[in-house]
């Protein structure tokens, strides 16, 4: 069994442990944020951690080994919400332990929708694994990808050049603009503020047709490809671009200002879902959720084979991990991801190759901020074939923060904290 | 917000697709039967002024206890396969089930064959099937309003069936709830 520890700074420390009768030593005494891995190894793989107990089960639903978190006390109950949801949301169970409307306790039980994709990736070649990585989520198609053509590319010992590099950069903060437009939007539904809700949808749909006009793809499927870039833009699609994002960064900042000041807004999102610095560092919070609280940890500042040269980590002045910290963190990242456009829609994109001359590993490592923090591939291969392969997405990481947030606070709120995480089953559950 | 409001006038003027001349509804419930999320990206953009599907007479509901449609997205997983049955069961006849999206449809499935049970039509009889990785919400719109046409079509006359004896009662989920085994109790992955 192997344990990648990748610290904000960039460093990655890979450790291997040899089972002994199927056990290895726990690390979520060192580092909670590894508890969920730990329970997805036991149920995936059957490796049992020394020193984590309970076990609970998370990919495993079997009704006979479910445990919830016991809560005791006066006229405590459960409330169980999905996995179907009452709207258009992605399947997923939450367990409600309140008094009164008061949040006690909150388990999520996620992987309703698991379909093995790492599995069924096993033994393709890695070229053919990109699909899979890619089918995981629509909404961090383009983060998923990059992460695993770098863990690929790394692995087989290719460096993207330049245009490469730049292609991809393209990519990836157009993924993060419809994203981060659609969280405000969402953010804006949980309070029930339909102008906002419905001004920030319509930038949202604007961004996916540009993607559409740029790439083909309204979620830029298949515009990532391993070891090379096939997608070109032409001198007219570059200046397409510059408008159309240009134009719908007047309209988001007019429609920023005039969430500024809705007082009555406003007044609904500070304090509320609160994840204080040490407990996001503590829980392994990454992206907008952990800047949020402070922590200006981005992946971006240290991403050699992307082109983010000069990029700093963005803080909200007021980072106190809040809803309304988390809905301003969006802001300020939506208007460095368009500065950074500008900068890299100079000039037309050509396809490009990556070369050969790096070193070759078994195992490769890749690294990309997606839209909802840093989402870390791990490939290990045998020549042209997969051997196992993990994505771990933002996600994923910030799944047991909601939980966490939403502690203490009341259930009417719940969807309000929910959206100002945004984040997807999907790329969870693969 | 006055001028939000202003800009939302102008974009539902300029960019709306023609008014309808259909003075019927249909009631959508949604189930995520397996998705990659693209499908639920594109629905939730129904409701942004560009589409704003209310206007056309579609409404998505909150409960299948009310709905005419059940609309599937992504191939059914082993673990979402029971709550889509028991949301099924719940409708009032008739029902509809739309497959929405490739992976509902089956096409070009990704994952390993022990955790998905297959495309939509291997547990629920489909009436409509909207293609597309995912489909653009252009398409969605307009082949739910093909199905308003349909479900509400005069049957000419002497060939009105009884409900729910629309030539699938051979499909083992197309039996009455009751007998189906899904009276209202909670799937097994919420006890």
């Amino acid at each position: 069994m192997r344990t990648l520890l990748a610290s904000p700074d960039g460093t990655t420390h890979l450790e291997s442990a040899a089972p002994e009768q199927g056990v290895v030593p726990t690390i979520v005494d060192l580092t909670p944020a590894a508890g969920w891995d730990e329970r997805e190894a036991h149920d995936l793989h059957g490796i049992r951690f020394g020193g984590h107990e309970p076990l609970r089960p998370l990919v495993n639903h079997d009704p006979a080994l479910q445990r919830w978190v016991p809560v005791h006390g006066d006229d405590v109950y459960q409330l169980a919400v999905g996995p179907i949801h009452a709207g258009i949301i992605e399947s997923g169970h939450f367990r409600f332990h309140l008094v009164g409307d008061r949040i006690l306790h909150l388990d999520i039980q996620l992987f309703h929708k698991h379909r093995g994709l790492e599995r069924a990736a096993e033994g393709r070649t890695l070229e053919e694994g990109l699909a899979y990585v890619a089918r995981a989520c629509a909404a961090c198609n383009v983060a998923n990808a990059v992460a695993y053509t770098s863990a690929c590319e790394q692995a087989l010992g290719l460096l993207p050049g330049v245009e490469l590099r730049r292609a991809r950069t393209i990519l990836l903060e157009l993924e993060r603009i419809w994203n981060h437009l659609n969280d405000i939007a969402a953010i804006c539904a949980g309070v029930s503020l339909a102008a906002g809700n419905n001004s920030f949808a319509a930038l949202t749909e604007r961004a996916r047709r540009l993607n559409a006009a740029l790439t083909g793809h309204r979620f830029l499927f298949e515009s990532v490809q391993l070891g090379r870039n096939e997608l070109t833009l032409s001198t007219e699609q570059i200046a397409l671009a510059r408008d159309e994002l240009a134009s719908i960064n007047t309209a988001a900042l007019r429609g920023w200002r005039e969430l500024l000041f809705n007082t009555s807004f406003q007044d609904r999102l500070p304090d509320i879902g609160v994840v204080s610095a040490l407990h996001a560092e503590r829980l392994g919070a990454v992206g907008p959720a952990a800047r949020s609280a402070g922590l200006a940890q981005d992946v971006r500042t240290h991403s050699p084979f992307l082109s983010y040269a000069g990029f700093a980590a963005v803080v909200p002045e007021r980072a106190a991990g809040d809803v309304q910290a988390r809905l301003e963190q969006r802001a300020l990242e939506l208007w460095q991801s368009f500065t950074i456009l500008d900068q890299q829609l100079e000039h037309p994109l050509r396809a490009a190759t990556s070369e050969a001359g790096g070193l070759e590993h078994p195992i490769g490592i890749g690294r990309v901020e997606s839209p909802r923090g840093e989402t870390s591939c791990v490939v290990e291969h045998q020549g042209e074939r997969i051997e196992r392969v993990r994505l771990r997405t933002g996600s994923y990481a910030n799944w047991p923060l909601v939980a966490y947030a939403a502690t203490d606070n009341l259930l009417p709120d719940f969807p309000l904290i929910n959206k100002s995480f945004e984040l997807c089953y999907a790329c969870v559950d693969r | 917000m006055l001028t939000l409001l202003r800009d939302l006038r102008r974009s539902r003027k300029a960019i709306a697709l023609s008014a309808p001349r259909r003075g019927r509804s249909l009631a959508i419930c949604h189930v995520d039967a397996g998705s990659c999320n693209g499908c639920e990206h594109e629905l939730n953009q129904l409701a942004s002024p560009y589409y704003d599907l209310q206007r056309y007479g579609l409404n998505l509901v909150a409960s299948p206890r009310h709905a005419d449609v059940l609309l599937v997205t992504g191939a059914v997983t082993s673990r979402m396969r029971e709550p889509l049955l028991i949301a099924y069961a719940a409708m009032p006849e008739p029902r509809r089930v739309v497959a929405l999206g490739d992976s509902a449809l089956g096409r070009d499935l990704l994952g390993s064959s022990e955790e998905i049970v297959g495309p939509v039509e291997a547990i629920l009889p489909v009436d409509l099937r909207i293609p597309g990785r995912p489909p653009t919400p252009e398409a969605i719109l307009q082949a739910l309003l093909g199905l308003i046409d349909e479900v509400t079509a005069p049957q000419p006359h002497g060939e009105r069936r009884p409900p729910g004896s629309r030539s699938r009662a051979s499909h083992p989920a197309a039996r009455p709830p009751a007998e189906a085994g899904c009276e209202v109790r909670r799937p097994p992955s919420s006890r």
